[in-house]
């Protein structure tokens, strides 16, 4: 009885033992095959995704000088919680990365009342410099930390409105694209913008270890999950750089815009709105002060006049008037109109010219801008009843040709915010003459008033004269690295209606009206062996209704006549006469860009000291 | 020359082979996980200031101990048992003088110089021997009240020590002679109400007393009716002392205002009845009922003071009993040790891989969290050999126990191996949160000299006894 108790006991007591190990067994064993939330839940405590942000591509100009560059620049971020309690030497951070140190107390003080910003890193304070950072990191001051970003400068300092800018994403930017993530920038106007995707590159990923404390600790599995960053692509503008700066230079004082294209391959080689600004200004901490001022600038820095100004052309619409007419068959060069001091139409109405003689042929109306010889072709061309029914059936056909001259729609250049003008439909014209219209009624659009264009459209027009006919659609980048070329779209010439050989009276009109001694209006344009050809403009305007004493001085022009290098379209608001302040400007670009040099230091000096009042036009927004 | 090689080759025979190879890859195996656990990749491969190396001096220590007892004869041990045990008591006394240290609010540590020594890991040796000593001599009976009663005062004595050094977990070691005593004839109607007793005392402040008191009261009564057969008696009584305590409570709400709580009502009664029972056992000469009525009283003392004892501990103790319980939100360091055990899988995340361990998110990670290193690292697999070794080296004592001719050995060997089952149980059951976090290391494996010294010590007796015989007929012949 005794013996066999004693078995049971040691029975009972290996069973004990078995069963301990077994339970403890299972329970390791369910923990680690069943329970996929631990593995988890240790890679998310030791796991740290680090974004690489790529350095963002540079710009150039068409000859390989930077206008937009990358630099490195940090974030200063701070996790509450790792302070220490006994503080910092706040003096010396504050004058390190040069901020108020009431400024950095108020936003520790906002981190420290939200309990879930307190844990992670929070952005202090942006733009800090590499140096500061290094100087920062030998203090090493815990809970302090960098995240590095790039951002622009701008070696050259110009072309503002053409590059853009570049912002911190915002709500709207957050929810269109999920590659971005609060605090990034991104391209928020022309350029930058345009071609965002090219220039941002591609964000890397570096997987990090971190320990209990937070303390990043190396790559989490040797890097296998980490992504490389991909810089982004450089860009090459096809801005001169050196014509931009010279051109803005020379707008100093003026309202306006030039815009230059090469006309065989339809580059843009200037575009210069003025006033403009300095594209430092806005970067930086003090980028939201500099914007709201820039805003508040009644000359309204900010807008790209020159592709978003809208304008009368004035009487550099005449060439176009001309064009339709000879395709039409409506017109011959030889064929000469009388000028007496204007053109008299309806019951004793007179739109009035300038002295000139009388009467002339298509070339040397062209070269003399007669007001009375357009309104005849315009007229003629409204009045063909043997090619069609009426006015309005004439009319649309004009207004298809004038749409294939590039006005009235968009030209499709590569940034955004470009203005389409406005060209008048038959609706809208039935709208403004309840009673009907005719030729009469809207003889102003044969001198290029009424109808609206952008100096860009003005530009494009001297390109299709310069290219007899046809036009590559302007655009601002020449090529992408890495790519093998730009949108097919931009490479693709774009015929307008009338065909090439009506060109070459206009052309020589254009040609006379710089070259021939005592001939043209835009006889200061001459540059002894260039060869320009230009049309002087000039546009009445009104301003809140009212008639303008100061007209706006417009200037088309191309160079050399054969084998033109640059087309070019100068707007100047309130400038006066063509000639006067338009004619000059564009004739310097054009000595620069032919000659490499300007040898007219008087006209230089002419058109720099022309200071135009514009308080009359601009007046400061009242709050 | 001859003889003293003899000597040495009668001296490796006697000692269990399997025994000895499963405490070296033990020690093996726990020495290379606090070397992964503890490697400090700025301090160079062999400084003294690496944790692993301390280690490595404490097993060189170890095994130098462990040579030593075995060259001693066995005959000392239980010749000096009780002196053993006495001196022990004297050195778990030696952290209430200034040369003791307090760590994690437990003054549980001597210091000498650089070295810092637990005595509460030795006294478990010594008390095992002092148990196995009194338990085999010849007149000890465990049916015997005078018996059951030395036995308890043994292990009360140092438990209460450890106890007070604020040192609860390795206070509680204790209780694992309970499967001594079971293996050595105590009515198992005796060890359930121990074990459940054990089980109350660690969750005692969850109840409210009444509550505690009617189970106590209830287990008991059961208990005893199992052990003596008297079951209508014991029901009656148990039915009489309930209805004596409703009475009372009815009398008072009615007749004096509520003058009685309920507890008050049940504890008076239970007072009587308990009076009544002392008095029949006592003329009874009913020594088993005699004896139940003792544990009873015993048991009964925690009830007022299990809250206590609670109240008393250090605020870290008390949340992770808390943490255990379900009371509070489960407490972080089991979390994540829970976390590194669970992201192990089946192959673990390999040597000196292991993330978690790694990176410090788990506290005391080398010491008594070492296996969470184990099951990180190793994963499963990791796993399996650690328990299968501790498993093994436990059938194993209990095998070389079991082949004693003389009680002293096999009541020495079941004390060695209920201490680490305790130990394995305990470790393991709180770093998979079976178990509330009391801090005892998980034998052979966990850092630390201390516990490292005794338990080789504590086997190296084990074969030492087990190698006697074979000794003795190496002399005689």
């Amino acid at each position: 009885m005794r013996e066999s108790d004693n078995n049971v006991r040691r029975i009972v007591i290996r069973f004990i033992v078995a069963a301990v190990f077994l339970v403890l067994l299972f329970r390791v064993a369910k923990m680690q095959f069943f329970n996929e939330e631990f593995t988890d839940y240790a890679e998310s405590l030791v796991r740290v995704e680090q974004t690489v942000y790529p350095t963002r591509g540079d710009i150039y100009d068409r000859n390989g000088e930077f206008l937009a560059q990358s630099r490195e620049c940090y974030d200063l971020m701070v996790t509450y919680d790792d302070l220490e309690d006994e503080g910092f030497d706040t003096m010396r951070l504050c004058s390190l990365i040069d901020i108020d140190k009431q400024k950095l107390i108020k936003s520790l003080s906002r981190i420290k009342k939200d309990a879930y910003m307190r844990l992670k890193p929070v952005k202090v304070i942006g733009y800090v410099t590499k140096e500061a950072k290094l100087q920062l990191e030998e203090l090493s001051i815990p809970g302090f930390s960098f995240v590095s970003r790039t951002i622009r400068w701008y070696p050259r300092k110009i072309a503002g409105n053409v590059l853009g800018y570049l912002s911190e994403v915002n709500e709207q930017g957050l929810k269109s694209d999920p590659y971005y993530e609060l605090g990034d920038y991104l391209g928020e106007t022309a350029l930058e913008r345009s071609y965002e995707k090219v220039l941002r590159g591609e964000k890397g990923v570096e997987v990090l270890i971190k320990d209990s404390k937070t303390v990043i600790q190396g790559a989490y599995m040797e890097g296998q999950y980490d992504k490389v960053a991909i810089p982004g692509k450089d860009i090459v503008c096809t801005i001169d750089g050196r014509l931009q700066a010279f051109a803005e230079e020379l707008l100093v004082g003026k309202v306006g815009a030039v815009v230059a294209i090469e006309p065989s391959t339809g580059e843009v080689l200037v575009m210069a709105s003025s006033p403009g600004y300095n594209p430092d200004d806005l970067l930086g901490r003090e980028r939201g002060n500099n914007y709201m001022k820039l805003l508040n600038t009644p000359t309204k820095p900010l807008n790209k006049r020159a592709i978003d100004g809208k304008y009368h052309p004035g009487s550099v619409f005449k060439l176009v008037q001309g064009l339709i007419a000879l395709q039409e068959g409506v017109l011959y060069p030889e064929k000469q109109y009388p000028c007496h001091g204007g053109y008299t139409y309806g019951k004793n109405k007179k739109l009035g010219c300038h002295a000139h003689p009388s009467p002339l042929s298509l070339q040397d109306a062209v070269a003399h801008s007669c007001n009375a010889y357009f309104c005849h072709v315009f007229t003629n061309i409204l009045n063909n009843r043997t090619k069609y029914k009426n006015t309005k059936e004439a009319y649309e056909a004009w207004r298809e040709y004038i749409l294939s001259f590039g006005f009235g729609r968009k030209l499709g250049i590569d940034i955004a915010g470009e203005d389409a003008g406005y060209i008048h439909t038959v609706e809208k014209h039935d709208a403004d003459h309840r009673h009907g219209w005719g030729p009469t009624n809207i003889i102003s659009i044969s001198i290029g008033q009424v109808v609206e264009c952008t100096p860009l459209q003005i530009a494009n027009l001297a390109a299709i004269i310069a290219n007899r006919g046809h036009y590559y659609i302007p655009h601002l980048v020449k090529s992408v690295e890495g790519e093998e070329s730009i949108d097919k779209k931009y490479l693709e010439p774009q015929y307008v209606k009338v065909e090439p050989r009506h060109f070459e009276p206009i052309v020589e009109g254009m040609w006379r009206s710089v070259n021939r001694q005592g001939g043209g209006t835009s006889r200061i344009a001459y540059i002894l062996g260039l060869d320009v050809c230009g049309k002087t403009g000039t546009a009445q305007n009104s301003v809140r209704g009212k008639l303008t004493k100061d007209d706006h001085s417009v200037f088309l022009t191309f160079a050399p006549r054969n084998n033109p290098k640059i087309a070019m379209a100068v707007y100047i608001e309130h400038g006066g006469s063509g000639s006067s302040i338009a004619a000059p400007i564009a004739s310097l670009v054009e000595e620069m860009y032919l000659t490499d040099t300007v040898v007219r230091h008087d006209l230089v000096r002419m058109v720099k000291s022309r200071k135009i009042d514009y308080s009359k036009y601009y007046k400061a927004e009242s709050k | 020359m001859n003889r003293l090689n003899q000597h040495s080759i009668s001296f490796f025979s006697g000692v269990d082979p399997i025994a000895v190879m499963l405490y070296l890859l033990l020690v093996m195996v726990g020495f290379l996980n606090i070397f992964s656990a503890s490697y400090q990749e700025d301090l160079p491969l062999l400084a003294f200031e690496q944790e692993y190396m301390k280690q490595f001096i404490w097993i060189c220590i170890s095994l130098t101990v462990a040579v030593v007892i075995l060259l001693l004869d066995s005959k000392l041990y239980h010749m000096y048992a009780y002196y053993i045990y006495f001196g022990a008591l004297l050195f778990l006394l030696m952290p209430f003088t200034p040369l003791g240290r307090a760590v994690n609010g437990a003054r549980a540590w001597v210091a000498v110089g650089s070295i810092s020594l637990q005595p509460a890991e030795f006294a478990k040796i010594a008390t095992t021997l002092a148990v196995a000593r009194l338990m085999s001599g010849y007149s000890f009976s465990l049916q015997n009240l005078k018996g059951l009663i030395n036995v308890g005062i043994l292990l009360f004595l140092p438990f209460a020590i450890i106890v007070l050094q604020n040192d609860m977990g390795s206070g509680l070691v204790m209780s694992s002679f309970l499967l001594v005593l079971y293996r050595e004839g105590l009515n198992k109607w005796i060890c359930i109400p121990l074990l459940m007793v054990i089980a109350l005392f660690v969750c005692s402040f969850l109840f409210t007393p009444i509550f505690l008191v009617t189970v106590l009261f209830w287990t008991f009564v059961i208990c005893s009716a199992m052990m003596t057969g008297q079951w209508q008696t014991q029901i009656r009584f148990g039915a009489v002392v309930c209805l004596v305590a409703l009475v009372l409570y009815s009398v008072s709400f009615l007749l004096f205002d509520g003058l009685l709580s309920g507890y008050g009502a049940l504890l008076i009664s239970i007072a009587l009845g308990f009076v009544v029972a002392v008095v029949y056992a006592w003329r009874k000469r009913f020594t088993s009922l005699f004896l139940m009525l003792m544990l009873f009283l015993g048991s009964m003392l925690f009830v007022p003071t299990a809250d206590k004892i609670f109240s008393s501990m250090q605020p870290h103790q008390q949340q992770r009993m808390l943490s255990f319980l379900g009371l509070q939100p489960d407490h972080s360091h089991v979390v994540m040790s829970k976390t590194a055990i669970g992201s192990g899988g089946l192959f673990g995340k390999g040597f000196m891989d292991g993330t978690l361990i790694k990176n410090h998110y788990v506290s005391e990670h080398h010491t008594d969290f070492i296996f969470c290193t184990v099951s990180e690292e190793w994963g499963f697999v990791g796993v399996l050999v650690v328990m299968g070794l501790l498993c093994a080296l436990i059938y194993r004592i209990i095998h070389i126990g079991e082949r004693q001719e003389e009680a002293f050995g096999r009541i020495y060997c079941y004390g060695l191996a209920a201490v680490l089952l305790f130990h394995v149980l305990v470790n393991i059951g709180m770093t998979t949160g079976l178990m509330p976090v009391i801090g005892i290391p998980l034998p052979f494996l966990s850092y630390g000299g201390s516990s490292l010294l005794a338990f080789t010590i504590f086997v190296a007796i084990a074969l030492r006894l087990d190698a006697s015989p074979q000794n003795f007929s190496a002399y005689n012949r």
